[in-house]
């Protein structure tokens, strides 16, 4: 993380700061929230997933998990909407350290189906569950943010774009400071030469629990935030859709970095809007964020390939010997 | 007399790190060749080269007139040059007479694989005696009866040995210089890589010693050095 | 009880034999290659839309379907090996890598199923139309046959791969590469042949699918998860013990689903798999490395 990364993000947080003040129009701002929405489920995918070198799948389900946390807690049992987004952090983090459990002694591809599965299972419970959580058809018309006299939805988002905006900062602050701990080294070391964990005595597991754990608050918060937001929770949030645009935004900023995934969210989102506003692109536009993605992975000499071939080395054990030179 | 196989300057290595030097060495239709040397300076890497697994970053390996230096190895194979691996395991979940029969694979071994069939089981009986069992089971003499039944089996018409006895007790070790000699003697070309200089004069014309992915000394076994001096080109090479 | 246990055991006989269908592919694919394929669900959605066109829209029967569903996955299933899996041989990241590729490859197929197609339901025709009774059970002819094919095509793949040169030579290249490469065998080629054998399996099982749920974009999702637990039960090894898996969580299905409901069933069978691999965690009949 160097010097010139971070005046960089300082400049952008800036700039993204005085933007509702140029930009008025609701639909932009729109934009820009669900920008840093993605990011920072971004940013805390690229925690378990780049930084520790952790395969997990399942990420979307904090989201998930949260979106729903907030939706039951401030519709059905009419909890304060602040109160609930937070619990969708505590729900998220539990649900990760449930996960967490069996997770941290699998190698390599059993993390990944079992993390995949896991998200799978949310969403069948989710649709199994409809009494509480509407099923199919999800849960609409869910309170708004108000601070006293003031509604959020009354001020062509402004208030919302600062509240998505300082979760963002917040995750991103919290997540680097994490990288730069001690913590956040051997967590680097681990992923870089998993033998150094059994050299050092580092409980290989505890941190894949410490981890997981904490890149799930900050995912369910913002989902909390994101159902408050739009005022749905849909079981869309559990599917391949939105996952697969996350996963391009942490492989395409740069997997390992933190900021990397923030800005390729905000690009990519901005990106993909652009797209909506053309009939039929609605679909397309998933299309077009996978076959980025390919090209990415197929084409980055350095860059994320590289950073994941160093990932491959830590799950390597319990996977296929695969063919160096010629096949 | 022609030459069957030529590789000329040949470099190569892994990952960037250089093994083969431009390392030149031939062999003629009716020749066996030896390769011997300290470890880890390129025998295997060589063989490799040729037999199509690894890429060589320069020179050339031309067999029987053709350039094969960067052909495949199932290319390599069906024209009849066949490596049997140093240390194989083969495939650990397939039977013995399963594995030898699948090594008739290219339409040329395909071609009377019954008989070569029964040829490897006279020249290695045990693998008929325990040709239902899994590769994994077997001893490690018998993998590597496997591993050069298999090469036999593809029909070879220019077998490369990578020290066949290598880890084996005495007696095997016989047992396998003595099939080797056989299958000498029926004329298939060889080259064989072995640590036991006196074996490879016995049993081939020409030796080469190779040493920091280079031909350090060429051996005719016309003009053989006594044991002594092979020795002292040893070791007293290693000693640079 | 004695009413409710006999259709439950046809039921979970049904539930294995489709789960067997849906895991073999995806068991070929990762022990010849090593890489799981999490574009198989997809697969199936595209053998059963292609079925549909080809016997529904154009009208020429379920048997052309069945030919030009097959054949429009393996196509896709060729394409996946071609252009997201062999550009990656070798890498030290394989596995992630490829995770990433087909997971995209997925969305691809599923949204331009979406887009060409239109999200509506449709349906494909069954197999056999009618009912039949299994021991006292009332089940439709044509998920009865289900039942019988699923072995009849494990016993195929089973004969295949150990009595066919060529199906050795998928087994001999997911055991050492470098052992079959020197045999002869054409490793790329026969990486080809595995994903294409795999996909004809999805393919096959999506148009089966197609006439007992509805033919939706969606159609490969639960499958694809369904496969994946029964191949970490299974142990992600070798087609018997996929086999094997899929007819114990079936029948495990099946038999949750009588005791506690249709609700509960999907998360008590997740807690099972995390049980087992918190025990064994090379699943039910793997082998630990």
């Amino acid at each position: 993380m160097t010097r010139n990364h971070l005046i960089s993000a300082l400049a952008a947080l800036i700039v993204l700061l005085l933007i509702p003040f140029v930009v008025e129009d609701s639909y932009t701002r729109h934009v820009f929230i669900i920008a840093f929405i993605y990011a920072t489920v971004a940013v805390s995918w690229d925690l378990s997933l780049g930084f520790a070198g952790l395969f997990n799948f399942g990420h979307l389900a904090f989201f998930g998990i949260g979106v729903y946390t907030a939706a039951i807690l401030s519709s059905t049992l009419e909890l304060s909407p602040w109160i609930a987004i937070l619990a969708g952090g505590v729900t998220s983090a539990v649900a990760a350290l449930l996960i967490a459990l069996p997770v941290a002694r699998l190698k390599g591809i059993y993390v990944v189906l079992v993390t995949f599965a896991f998200g799978q299972l949310c969403m069948q419970v989710v649709l199994s569950q409809s009494q509480w959580t509407g099923g199919a058809a999800g849960m609409v018309r869910l309170p708004y943010l108000t601070i006293g006299e003031y509604s959020f939805i009354r001020d062509f988002k402004f208030a919302y774009y600062y509240v998505a905006l300082f979760i963002l900062t917040a995750a991103i602050v919290t997540l680097l400071l994490i990288a730069r701990s001690p913590f956040g080294k051997s967590l680097r070391a681990v992923r870089d030469n998993p033998d150094y964990a059994a050299a050092r005595g580092i409980s290989v597991a505890r941190q894949r629990v410490m981890v997981l754990v904490a890149s799930s608050v900050f995912t369910g918060i913002v989902g909390g935030f994101y159902g408050i937001y739009l005022r749905v929770a849909s079981p869309e949030v559990f599917g391949f859709g939105v996952g697969t645009l996350v996963l391009s935004m942490v492989l395409i900023g740069g997997t390992g970095t933190i900021l990397g995934p923030a800005f390729a969210a905000l690009a990519l989102t901005f990106a993909t809007e652009a797209m909506v506003g053309f009939r039929g692109m609605e679909e397309a536009r998933f299309i077009i964020v996978a076959a980025a993605m390919i090209i990415v992975l197929r084409m980055a000499p350095g860059g994320a390939i590289d950073v994941i071939g160093r990932l491959g080395l830590a799950a390597s054990s319990a996977t296929k010997p695969l063919e160096k030179g010629k096949t | 007399m022609s030459t069957l196989l030529t590789v000329r300057g040949l470099q190569a290595g892994y990952g960037g790190v250089p093994v083969l030097r431009g390392i030149d060495i031939y062999l003629d239709t009716g020749e066996a060749i030896g390769l011997f040397g300290p470890n880890g300076h390129g025998k295997t890497t060589l063989l490799r080269v040729i037999s199509g697994l690894l890429r060589p970053t320069a020179g050339s390996v031309t067999f029987d007139g053709s350039d094969i230096s960067h052909a495949k190895p199932s290319a390599i194979v069906a024209a009849g040059l066949v490596h049997a691996q140093q240390g194989n395991t083969m495939f650990s979940d397939m039977g013995v007479e399963e594995t030898l029969q699948l090594a008739a694979f290219t339409p040329r071994a395909r071609d009377g694989w019954k008989d070569r069939l029964t040829e490897v089981h006279t020249l290695f009986p045990r693998l008929a005696e325990r040709r239902k069992q899994l590769a994994r089971t077997l001893s490690g003499g018998e993998r590597q009866m496997l591993s050069i039944g298999c090469a036999l089996m593809c029909a070879p018409r220019l077998l490369i040995l990578d020290e066949p006895t290598l880890g084996l007790s005495p007696r095997l070790k016989g047992e396998l210089r003595d099939a080797i000699g056989i299958i000498a003697a029926k004329g298939v070309p060889l080259v064989v890589v072995e640590q036991d200089v006196e074996f490879l004069l016995a049993l081939t014309n020409r030796l080469y010693l190779v040493e920091q992915g280079e031909v350090g000394h060429e051996i005719d076994r016309a003009h053989a050095p006594n044991h002594q001096e092979i020795m002292n080109m040893y070791f007293g090479e290693q000693a640079h | 009880m004695d009413g409710v246990l006999i259709p439950t055991l046809v039921s979970g006989l049904l539930l294995g034999s489709l789960y067997a269908l849906m895991a073999s592919g995806l068991s070929l694919v990762w022990s010849t290659l090593g890489v799981f394929n999490f574009a198989h669900g997809a697969l199936m959605t595209l053998g059963a839309y292609f079925a549909w066109t080809v016997s529904e829209q154009l009208g020429w029967g379920l048997g052309a379907g069945f030919v030009a569903g097959i054949a429009a996955a393996v196509v896709g299933g060729v394409l996946i090996e071609l252009l997201l899996v062999r550009p990656f041989y070798g890498n030290r990241a394989m596995l992630l890598v490829t995770v990433m590729t087909t997971l995209a490859a997925s969305t691809i197929i599923e949204r331009s199923i979406s887009i060409i197609w239109g999200p509506r339901l449709k349906q494909l025709p069954r197999v056999i139309e009618g009912q039949v009774s299994i021991f006292g059970a009332p089940i439709s002819s044509h998920e009865a046959m289900i039942i019988l094919l699923a072995p009849v095509v494990l016993a195929a793949l089973w004969w295949y791969t150990s009595k066919t040169r060529s199906g050795r030579s998928l087994r001999a290249v997911g055991q050492n590469q470098d052992s079959a490469a020197l045999v002869g065998i054409d490793v790329p080629r026969t990486f080809s042949l595995a994903f294409g054998l795999s996909a004809a399996l999805a393919g096959l099982t999506g148009i089966l699918l197609g006439s007992i749920r509805f033919v939706t974009p969606g159609l490969g999702a639960d499958p694809l998860t369904n496969a994946m637990i029964v191949v970490i039960f299974g142990g992600l090894g070798s087609l018997g013990a996929t086999a094997g898996a899929a007819y114990v969580i079936g029948m495990l299905e099946a038999l949750l689903i009588l005791w506690l409901g249709l609700y509960w069933t999907p998360s008590v069978v997740f807690l099972a798999l995390i049980m087992i691999l918190i025990f064994r965690p090379n699943g039910l009949f793997g082998r630990a490395s």
